[in-house]
């Protein structure tokens, strides 16, 4: 049957030949830690082809995902799912809820005492020292441990956890659900000093270890630098939020400000909302320029919280002793700064004066590290032969960036060690052609309704989470809401239409993979490329 | 799932009563091709007027708005002048939206000359349509798809549409199960199978339950070339161009008009590439064109033709419709479609769904099409002579001129050669035509003046030149 790919008189030929060709879905692209959704959501939407219950395919797929990412239920909670924004069903019925059913299979997990895997390889003997214990030190530690090394973790805190356990707050993201995860790092053998705060001097620990790892995160705020940003009642953002973390009383009187635009100025605003203040959120640029989750700044409004934007502060306002209010500045956006973001600029003339109890100060956080600032790694995150790093002591990010950067690094790491060479680049190189993906061939399905606490009980219950995990009938039928983007979910249309009988069933089965293509059959009609609907089969290049 | 998949054929002792449709009986039918599509319609206007309650899933996972294959059911998109007028008188008036354009006549393209015929009564238009959403690499059109005209008629009927794929029909006691690719199933009184042969689900069926024999399929080839409505309406005008070529193994091509777009439209034994090298390289294909030159396409397909039908195309709970079943040889398959759909529908209102019912109210439906099919090889088995001997060409080609020239003379030639390419008449009832006397008599004069008097070629006799 086999015909040669000659071009036919009319100079073209007539030959479209068909080949499966796995792609990288918009959903990796997006998330920072490159993370396998369309696998683990396949694992859950194609069950019932693998002979898996619903439960063995929770399992299942939760163990997919925690090769990457051993923390979902957290990140499931506060990340702001750069994947959905990219989802391809975005456009016809509203992305796939990834980052909900993320947290379910977290929260599952956790409820059904999963553990998280272990190799047991004799030859990784090595001692390892991690500094910090946020999450990229913890994933750094997990990706150690399950490899059999052998790994220490130093802490400066009393416990565990980072920006995770001491700033993000209890109503998004509960102290229980962060333990919950982080215990099962330490169930691995990882070993934990608490309460140590290293210094930038580690010889000791260099001749304890066979290589350390830096995660020490952004723990020093910037200061205002205005007069009177010393006065008492002026707090920093992470200052007060740890300390109402750790259940510590914070007298902040009955009106507050807050300035900043990011996620520690909307945190620090609505918990102050919830310590029974009044707030007002001062930001320089407009609400567009936000760094912070345009989620969160909706809740903070339907809270209650007051935004002045376009304003900088330039004195803070005292009776000598403690604050009275702050003085500030319209500003007006400029031109575009070297990020692309306008630089805002004083209009002449025009200030104001609010009366404030207690400021609070989120303008961002360094590392607390040596003067110049953020560490400068190679890209596998290595800073020196026995010195990797990785988190927001390389620059201010997401705690999945965090994540990915302790995985990365640990791949590098456990490269060297073993004298292998690094992980090339990733196996499926070609991102998917999301115009290729016929979004149509999908049944009209809703994203599902996420359930929440009304505003006003957010402020009645003040540690109580505002979002709610979806429950299992939800996220079985949410995960069967993905397209499969760029790999086979055996919808059977190229079995079905080819008239060459190009493709027969595997006798094995996985996830993602159902058929063979044999290619010497294919009679390059070009049907199949035309029908599937994930864009799997794509056109060969004519004459290979 | 737990019941083994049993022959078709296999009849359960029931009594006779239990196999007809009542009120709330449930059919499924996979496929909104043509046959399942007018199926659906059919049964569900008998019902109505029967104040028979029904409910059609009619099971598609095609969406007719794509374009290229994807939505397409491949065909040359031609429908004869008898269907739409049939499809009139049922209702069915195919809109403007749906008809690309209004073919009036044959062009018939032989090494020593074409000529032009037009329509036997002036007043009769082929309509040329797209069964999907034009060409794979066209621009969106303000036109609508044949097959999703006809499927939006079965859904405005009341059919359910289910915009699944069908994996699996099988017995489960005394009704069918019915599985798709989803893990969808269900059960059904009937199983009305329109799958086509561009499918593998009756090979599948075959080859599960046994019990009939799939229809076989033959190779054939489409594509579309896009010339500009310009371009087109100066070299092939309103006129669907026919070639008679001495090609072995092609039957039939024909290219067909349909607005800015021109399809080609190859139809034989198993059409291969070497086939169509030749075919492309022949001087009365390549004259068809601007300036002499095959332009790029921009869609292809080998679709498959029917050669032989189903055996039995029924059985109890379960009818095969449309190129799944019987339909006629090379010509106006849709034609044959909307006939089984009728026939099947008119079986289970009014007389029952076993196989029994259908042997006696539909299977001689289809037996007639298959005798009229024996009449059509013997018909194109002439012209593939004609097409191989030149004296006999240049009989065929004078006598259908001479026909053309003069409007008061039968049309014997001409009327014989429009049924052929236009699939209007049964085959019998053309070759009754070329057995009458006044026929051959015209013949043979036309074959013997035509090789004798060489030194007067008829003039080549169209409207629309060529280049
Ligand atoms: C208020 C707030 C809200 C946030 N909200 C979100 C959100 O919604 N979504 C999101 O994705 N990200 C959010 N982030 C960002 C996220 O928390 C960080 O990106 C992430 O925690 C960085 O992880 P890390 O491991 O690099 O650093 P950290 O989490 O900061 O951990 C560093 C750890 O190192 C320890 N350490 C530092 N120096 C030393 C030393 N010398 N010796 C010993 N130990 C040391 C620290 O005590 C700390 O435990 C938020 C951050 C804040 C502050
Ligand atoms: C080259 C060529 C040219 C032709 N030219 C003409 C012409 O000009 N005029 C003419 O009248 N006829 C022509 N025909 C014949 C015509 O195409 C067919 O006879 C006609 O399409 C038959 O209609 P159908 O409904 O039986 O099948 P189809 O049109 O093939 O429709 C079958 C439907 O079933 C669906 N289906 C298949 N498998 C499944 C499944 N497993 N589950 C659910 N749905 C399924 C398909 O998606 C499809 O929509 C031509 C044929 C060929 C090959
Ligand atoms: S549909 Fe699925 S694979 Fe595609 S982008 Fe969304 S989650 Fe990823
Ligand atoms: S449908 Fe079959 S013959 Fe056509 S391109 Fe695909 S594999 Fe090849
Ligand atoms: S058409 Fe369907 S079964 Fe075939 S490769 Fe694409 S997704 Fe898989």
């Amino acid at each position: 049957m086999a015909r040669t790919d000659r071009p036919t008189a009319s100079e073209q030929s007539f030959l479209t030949r068909a080949q499966q060709l796995e792609q990288r879905p918009p959903c990796q692209v997006g998330c920072p830690n490159s993370g396998d959704v369309r696998g683990w959501l396949g694992i859950i939407a194609q069950r019932r082809k693998h002979g898996l219950s619903l439960e063995q395919a929770y399992s299942a797929a939760w163990n997919q995902l925690v090769e990457l990412n051993p923390f979902p239920a957290t990140i499931g909670r506060i990340c702001p799912h750069p994947c959905e924004s990219r989802c391809t069903r975005a456009s016809k019925d509203g992305a796939v809820a990834i980052n909900d059913l993320e947290r379910f299979l977290g929260d599952w997990a956790i409820a059904h005492e999963l553990a998280l895997p272990h190799s047991r390889d004799r030859r990784c003997v090595e001692s390892i020292g991690v500094i910090g214990s946020g999450p990229a030190g913890l994933s750094f530690a997990y990706q150690m441990a399950r490899r059999g090394y052998r790994v220490s973790v130093y802490e400066k805190n009393a416990t565990p956890g980072g920006m995770l356990r001491h700033a993000i707050p209890e109503y998004r993201l509960p102290r229980s659900v962060v333990e919950a995860e982080i215990q099962r790092v330490f169930d691995l053998g990882v070993s934990l000093q608490d309460g140590v705060n290293l210094s930038e001097d580690m010889q000791d620990l260099r001749e304890r270890h066979s290589l350390l790892f830096l995660g020490l995160g952004a723990q020093r705020p910037r200061r205002l630098d205005i007069p009177g940003d010393s006065l008492v009642g002026v707090v920093s953002g992470i200052d007060y939020l740890a300390r109402r973390k750790q259940g510590k009383s914070t007298k902040l009187g009955a009106s507050v400000l807050v300035i900043g635009g990011g996620n520690t100025a909307i945190d620090a605003a609505r918990t102050a909302r919830r310590d029974g203040a009044a707030v007002t959120l001062l930001y320089r640029r407009s609400r567009q320029e936000m760094p912070a989750a345009a989620a969160e700044v909706d809740d903070a409004i339907d809270e209650g919280v007051r935004f002045l934007f376009l304003v900088a502060p330039t004195e803070v306002l005292g009776d000598g002793k403690k604050v009275t209010g702050l003085d500030y500045q319209h500003m007006r956006l400029g031109a575009p700064d070297e990020q692309g973001r306008r630089r805002p600029t004083p209009v002449k003339g025009e200030t104001g004066r609010l009366a404030a109890d207690s400021i609070i100060v989120a303008i961002s956080q360094q590392p607390d590290w040596h003067d110049d600032g953020w560490l400068k790694t190679r890209e596998d995150g290595r800073l020196a032969n026995d010195l990797w790093a990785g988190g927001d002591d390389t620059g201010p990010g997401i705690a999945s960036r965090a994540v990915a950067q302790g995985r990365l690094a640990a791949q590098s790491a456990h490269a060297q060690l073993r004298g292998e060479t690094p992980l090339g680049a990733p196996s499926v190189a070609v991102d998917v052609d999301t115009g290729k993906v016929r979004t149509d061939f999908y049944d009209e399905r809703r994203r599902h309704a996420r359930s929440r606490l009304p505003p006003k009980e957010r402020l009645e219950r003040p540690e109580d989470e505002v979002d709610r995990t979806i429950d299992s009938r939800q996220a079985s039928e949410e995960a069967s809401r993905c397209m499969s983007c760029g790999l086979c979910f055996d919808c059977q249309q190229c079995v079905m239409y080819c008239n060459a009988g190009g493709f027969s069933r595997l006798e094995n089965t996985t996830t993602g993979h159902y058929f063979e293509l044999a290619l010497d059959v294919c009679e390059g009609c070009g049907k199949c490329v035309e029908l599937c609907p994930c864009g799997y089969l794509t056109a060969r290049q004519s004459r290979d | 799932m737990g019941s083994a998949h049993g022959s078709f054929q296999q009849l359960a002792a029931e009594p006779e009563s239990a196999k007809t449709l009542r009120d709330g009986s449930r059919i499924a039918v996979v496929g909104a091709g043509p046959s399942g599509s007018m199926f659906s319609y059919f049964l569900l206007n008998m019902a109505e007027a029967t104040s028979l309650q029904l409910n059609v899933d009619l099971f598609e996972p095609r969406r007719f708005c794509h374009r290229g294959p994807a939505g397409c059911n491949h065909c040359g998109g031609v429908i004869s002048e008898s269907l739409v007028q049939r499809l009139a008188t049922e209702g069915i008036v195919l809109p403007d939206e749906v008809v690309q354009r209004g073919i009036e006549s044959y062009t018939l393209h032989m090494d020593i000359g074409d000529v032009e015929i037009c329509t036997p009564l002036e007043e009769r238009r082929i309509a040329a349509v797209y069964r999907g959403n034009g060409p794979r690499d066209s621009e969106p059109m303000e036109s609508e798809s044949f097959d999703g005209y006809l499927q939006r008629l079965a859904v405005d009927k009341g059919a359910n549409l289910v915009q699944r794929l069908v994996t699996d029909v099988s017995r489960e006691g005394d009704r069918m199960r019915l599985e798709c690719a989803d893990g969808f199933h269900d059960e059904y009184e009937l199983v009305v199978l329109a799958s086509g042969i561009n499918s593998r689900l009756t090979a599948d069926l075959e080859e599960r339950a046994g019990g009939f024999r799939k229809p076989a399929p033959t190779k054939a080839f489409i594509c579309e070339f896009k010339l500009g409505r310009e371009v087109i309406r100066e070299t092939l005008g309103p006129s669907m161009h026919v070639f008679l070529l001495d090609i072995p193994r092609l039957e039939f091509a024909a290219l067909i008009p349909k607005g800015e777009y021109t399809t080609l439209a190859l139809l034989g034994d198993d059409i291969d590439e070497e086939l169509m090298q030749r075919f492309f390289t022949s001087p009365e294909v390549k004259n068809c064109f601007p300036g002499g030159k095959i332009p790029d396409h921009v869609c292809h397909c080998y679709p498959r033709m029917n050669i032989s039908g189903a055996r039995p195309p029924y059985a109890d709970r379960m009818v095969m419709i449309g190129d799944c079943g019987t339909t006629r040889l090379f010509k106006d398959g849709i034609g044959a479609a909307y006939r089984a759909a009728k026939a099947a529908a008119r079986a289970a209102v009014f007389h029952g769904v076993a196989a029994e019912d259908f042997e006696a109210h539909y299977w001689p439906m289809c037996r007639s099409v298959q005798v009229d099919n024996r009449f059509g090889k013997l018909l194109f088995a002439v012209a593939g002579l004609i097409q191989k001997a030149r004296f006999a060409r240049r009989g065929v080609l004078r006598m259908t001129i001479t026909e053309q020239r003069h409007p008061g003379k039968p049309k014997r030639m001409s009327g014989v050669l429009w049924d052929l390419f236009s699939g209007s008449a049964r085959y019998r009832e053309v070759f009754m035509r070329t057995l009458h006397p006044a026929y051959i008599k015209d013949l043979v004069w036309n074959l013997v003046a035509g090789n004798v008097d060489r030194s007067h070629p008829p003039a080549v006799e169209r409207r629309h030149g060529t280049h």
